[in-house]
């Protein structure tokens, strides 16, 4: 026992000996690139749009990651600690990592890119939680463009020296998001008005609807920890064989259980209903491929979109 | 003092807190109380989200702890009617707590993220962005402070109480007719795992905690005969895990926890291997008589 008080007393001697080593926040990057930190893929993608080659962009989930259920891995700690700047999706995105960067805003410059959107324009996902957003503003491009125009002052912000290579990138990179913005668009005014009802297993396309036409029935909550009740299938199912709904979508980051039951539901009602392929919802592709982009994400599911409910 | 020693200090107080009450469940055969302590806290977590709309880690640990507490009693009050054995009492308790906290999700919080991993568990890796100052301007991590605090109380309560929960563990019969009251005591021990339980996750996460309260336990019970050495021991494996199970997760750049997880398994992996006494090549070396008891002496 009296090893163990030792331990115990060396232990808390140890403890009151920790000073917290303050980040530097604001001395001049120089010729150096900015070092930034990101959380989603798709935010990394951005940075390093606007960024160019000013900026060395550390993204901490990869593809497929739910940023919801992210685990850190022992880099992590370093790589948010050397960050000069760190973006992140903000409205509950990150789930818990949500107190640790308030706790970094503190000593480095760190952003929520979602912050600088207008309230009005985002959307409360149930009534009676209205402090709570829906995060998944990046299917709405035109809240893109907003999110675009947040990285580019933060990082001016940062980095005034830069700020015109930034502004120049920002005008060239918004440029391509209308074109985008025109291209989902122009897809999905392709599908028939009365099949334009996107079925997916949670709800994360709300934003993408209310901007694109499209009704939107998530199977399960905004959470992609609930499980979705017999009720919500058999909603769903009813759903779709009075519409008469071609397909279905799976999502990168939820399980595909939910959808195939919904389909076996559907097919009691003797609809037909296919599934027309995997969304990217959270986290975009792999990197170097085309939808490892935010712009290729937002492409590849519109097109899946439009050819699965037949335009 | 640098972030790594500070993510080592705070999984070594981990160890230590569960160190020092892990033997005694491993030795009255509850080791997976933590498991099922860390599924019962979801509808302690709907609740506070029902009550206060809130997921501010205050009060999601007290709602958290509210039903870890709940928990374990229920699992010793069916432990004493002697209708089944713990293993039963601590699966049919936890399942129902958590089927209540997963109903209470779909049922009032749909709409949100409201679930184990966004409200109470941890995260090891960023224990230390999160400082308090004690004055002085010194910060100290918030999580050190907290288990330290639990580790003081574990020790409090297993050195003032030694005897009696020694007494209890090896032989509840006897601890009655001395008038130990066995039952007040297994309480007693039972909440000070979930407090423990409940204080680490928020701290460090699920993982890290239940293998702490078991696997350095386990370890240490294959390497000794006596109870106390059995406790230090165990503190000392956790440590152990600790301190490689960092260095092995900076190497490969992976999750820390389960690093810290898998070095303690592979110390108990060698203790069933080479332990002096009980190891299995031991004993083929040996040659000696098998069937020889593992089971320490009081």
């Amino acid at each position: 026992m009296r090893r163990l008080i030792a331990a115990a007393v060396v232990g808390l001697a140890l403890l009151t000996g920790c000073t917290s080593t303050a980040a530097s926040g604001d001395e001049p990057i120089g010729d150096r690139p900015v070092r930034v930190t990101t959380t989603t893929n798709f935010i990394t993608d951005t940075v390093e749009r606007i960024g160019g080659a000013s900026v060395e962009v550390t993204g901490l989930m990869g593809p497929g990651v739910d940023p919801h259920l992210y685990r850190a891995s022992a880099g992590d700690v370093q790589t948010l600690r050397d960050a000069d700047v760190i973006f992140y999706g903000g409205l509950q995105l990150e789930g818990r990592m949500a107190e640790l960067l308030d706790e970094l805003a503190a000593r480095q410059l760190t952003r929520a890119v979602t912050e600088e959107i207008p309230r009005a324009q985002l959307l409360a996902p149930a009534p009676g939680t209205d402090e709570e957003y829906d995060p998944h503003v990046w299917f709405d491009v035109e809240l893109w463009k907003q999110v675009s125009r947040t990285i580019a002052t933060t990082l001016s912000e940062r980095d005034p020296a830069r700020a015109a290579d930034y502004a120049a990138n920002l005008d060239a990179y918004l440029a391509e998001l209308t074109e985008l913005d025109a291209y989902v668009a122009q897809r999905m005014a392709q599908i028939p008005p009365e099949r334009r009802l996107l079925v997916t297993s949670h709800d994360a396309f709300e934003y993408f609807g209310r901007r694109y036409g499209l009704e939107v029935a998530g199977i399960q909550g905004i959470s992609t920890a609930a499980e979705a009740t017999t009720a919500d299938v058999e909603r769903v199912a009813e759903l779709i064989s009075a519409r008469g709904v071609p397909a279905v979508f799976v999502e990168s980051s939820v399980p595909r259980q939910t959808i195939d039951a919904l389909i076996a539901a559907a097919a009691q009602r003797g609809a037909t209903v296919t599934v027309g392929g995997e969304l990217y919802t959270d986290a975009a592709g792999s990197p170097g491929t085309p939808e490892g982009t935010y712009v290729g994400m937002l492409r590849a599911n519109a097109d899946l979109i439009a050819d699965g409910l037949g335009s | 003092m640098s972030d790594d020693v500070v993510i080592v200090v705070v999984a070594g107080l981990v160890a230590t807190a569960c160190g020092l009450l892990g033997p005694f469940l491993v030795l009255r055969r509850i080791a997976l109380l933590s498991d099922a302590v860390s599924h019962a806290v979801l509808p302690g977590i709907v609740a506070v989200w029902l009550v206060w709309q809130t997921r501010a880690p205050l009060p999601v640990v007290v709602g958290a702890a509210a039903f870890a507490v709940l928990c374990v009693l229920g699992i010793d009050a069916l432990r004493a009617t002697g209708l089944m054995a713990s293993d039963a009492a601590i699966a049919l308790v936890f399942p129902a707590l958590f089927s209540l906290g997963v109903l209470g999700v779909t049922r009032y919080a749909d709409g949100i993220h409201l679930d184990l991993d966004s409200t109470i568990y941890g995260e090891i890796a960023f224990v230390p962005f999160d400082s308090v100052d004690l004055g002085g301007g010194v910060g100290v991590a918030r999580a050190a402070v907290t288990l330290a605090v639990v580790v003081l109380l574990n020790l409090a309560m297993v050195t003032l109480l030694w005897k009696e929960l020694k007494a209890t563990t090896f032989d509840p019969a006897f601890g009655a007719t001395v008038r130990l009251r066995p039952q007040l005591l297994s309480r007693l021990l039972l909440v000070a795992v979930a407090v423990t339980a409940v204080a680490a996750f928020e701290a460090v996460g699920a993982i890290l905690v239940v293998t702490m309260l078991i696997v350095p336990a386990a370890t240490a019970y294959l390497l000794t005969d006596r109870l106390v050495v059995m406790v230090a021991l165990a503190v000392g494996v956790g440590w152990v895990g600790a301190v490689a199970g960092h260095a092995l997760a900076v190497t490969y750049d992976s999750s820390i926890a389960g690093a810290m997880g898998l070095v303690c398994s592979a110390c108990f992996v060698v203790a069933l291997l080479l332990s002096p006494k009980h190891g299995l090549l031991t004993r083929r070396l040996r040659r000696t008589t098998p069937r020889e008891s593992p089971a320490p002496r009081p």
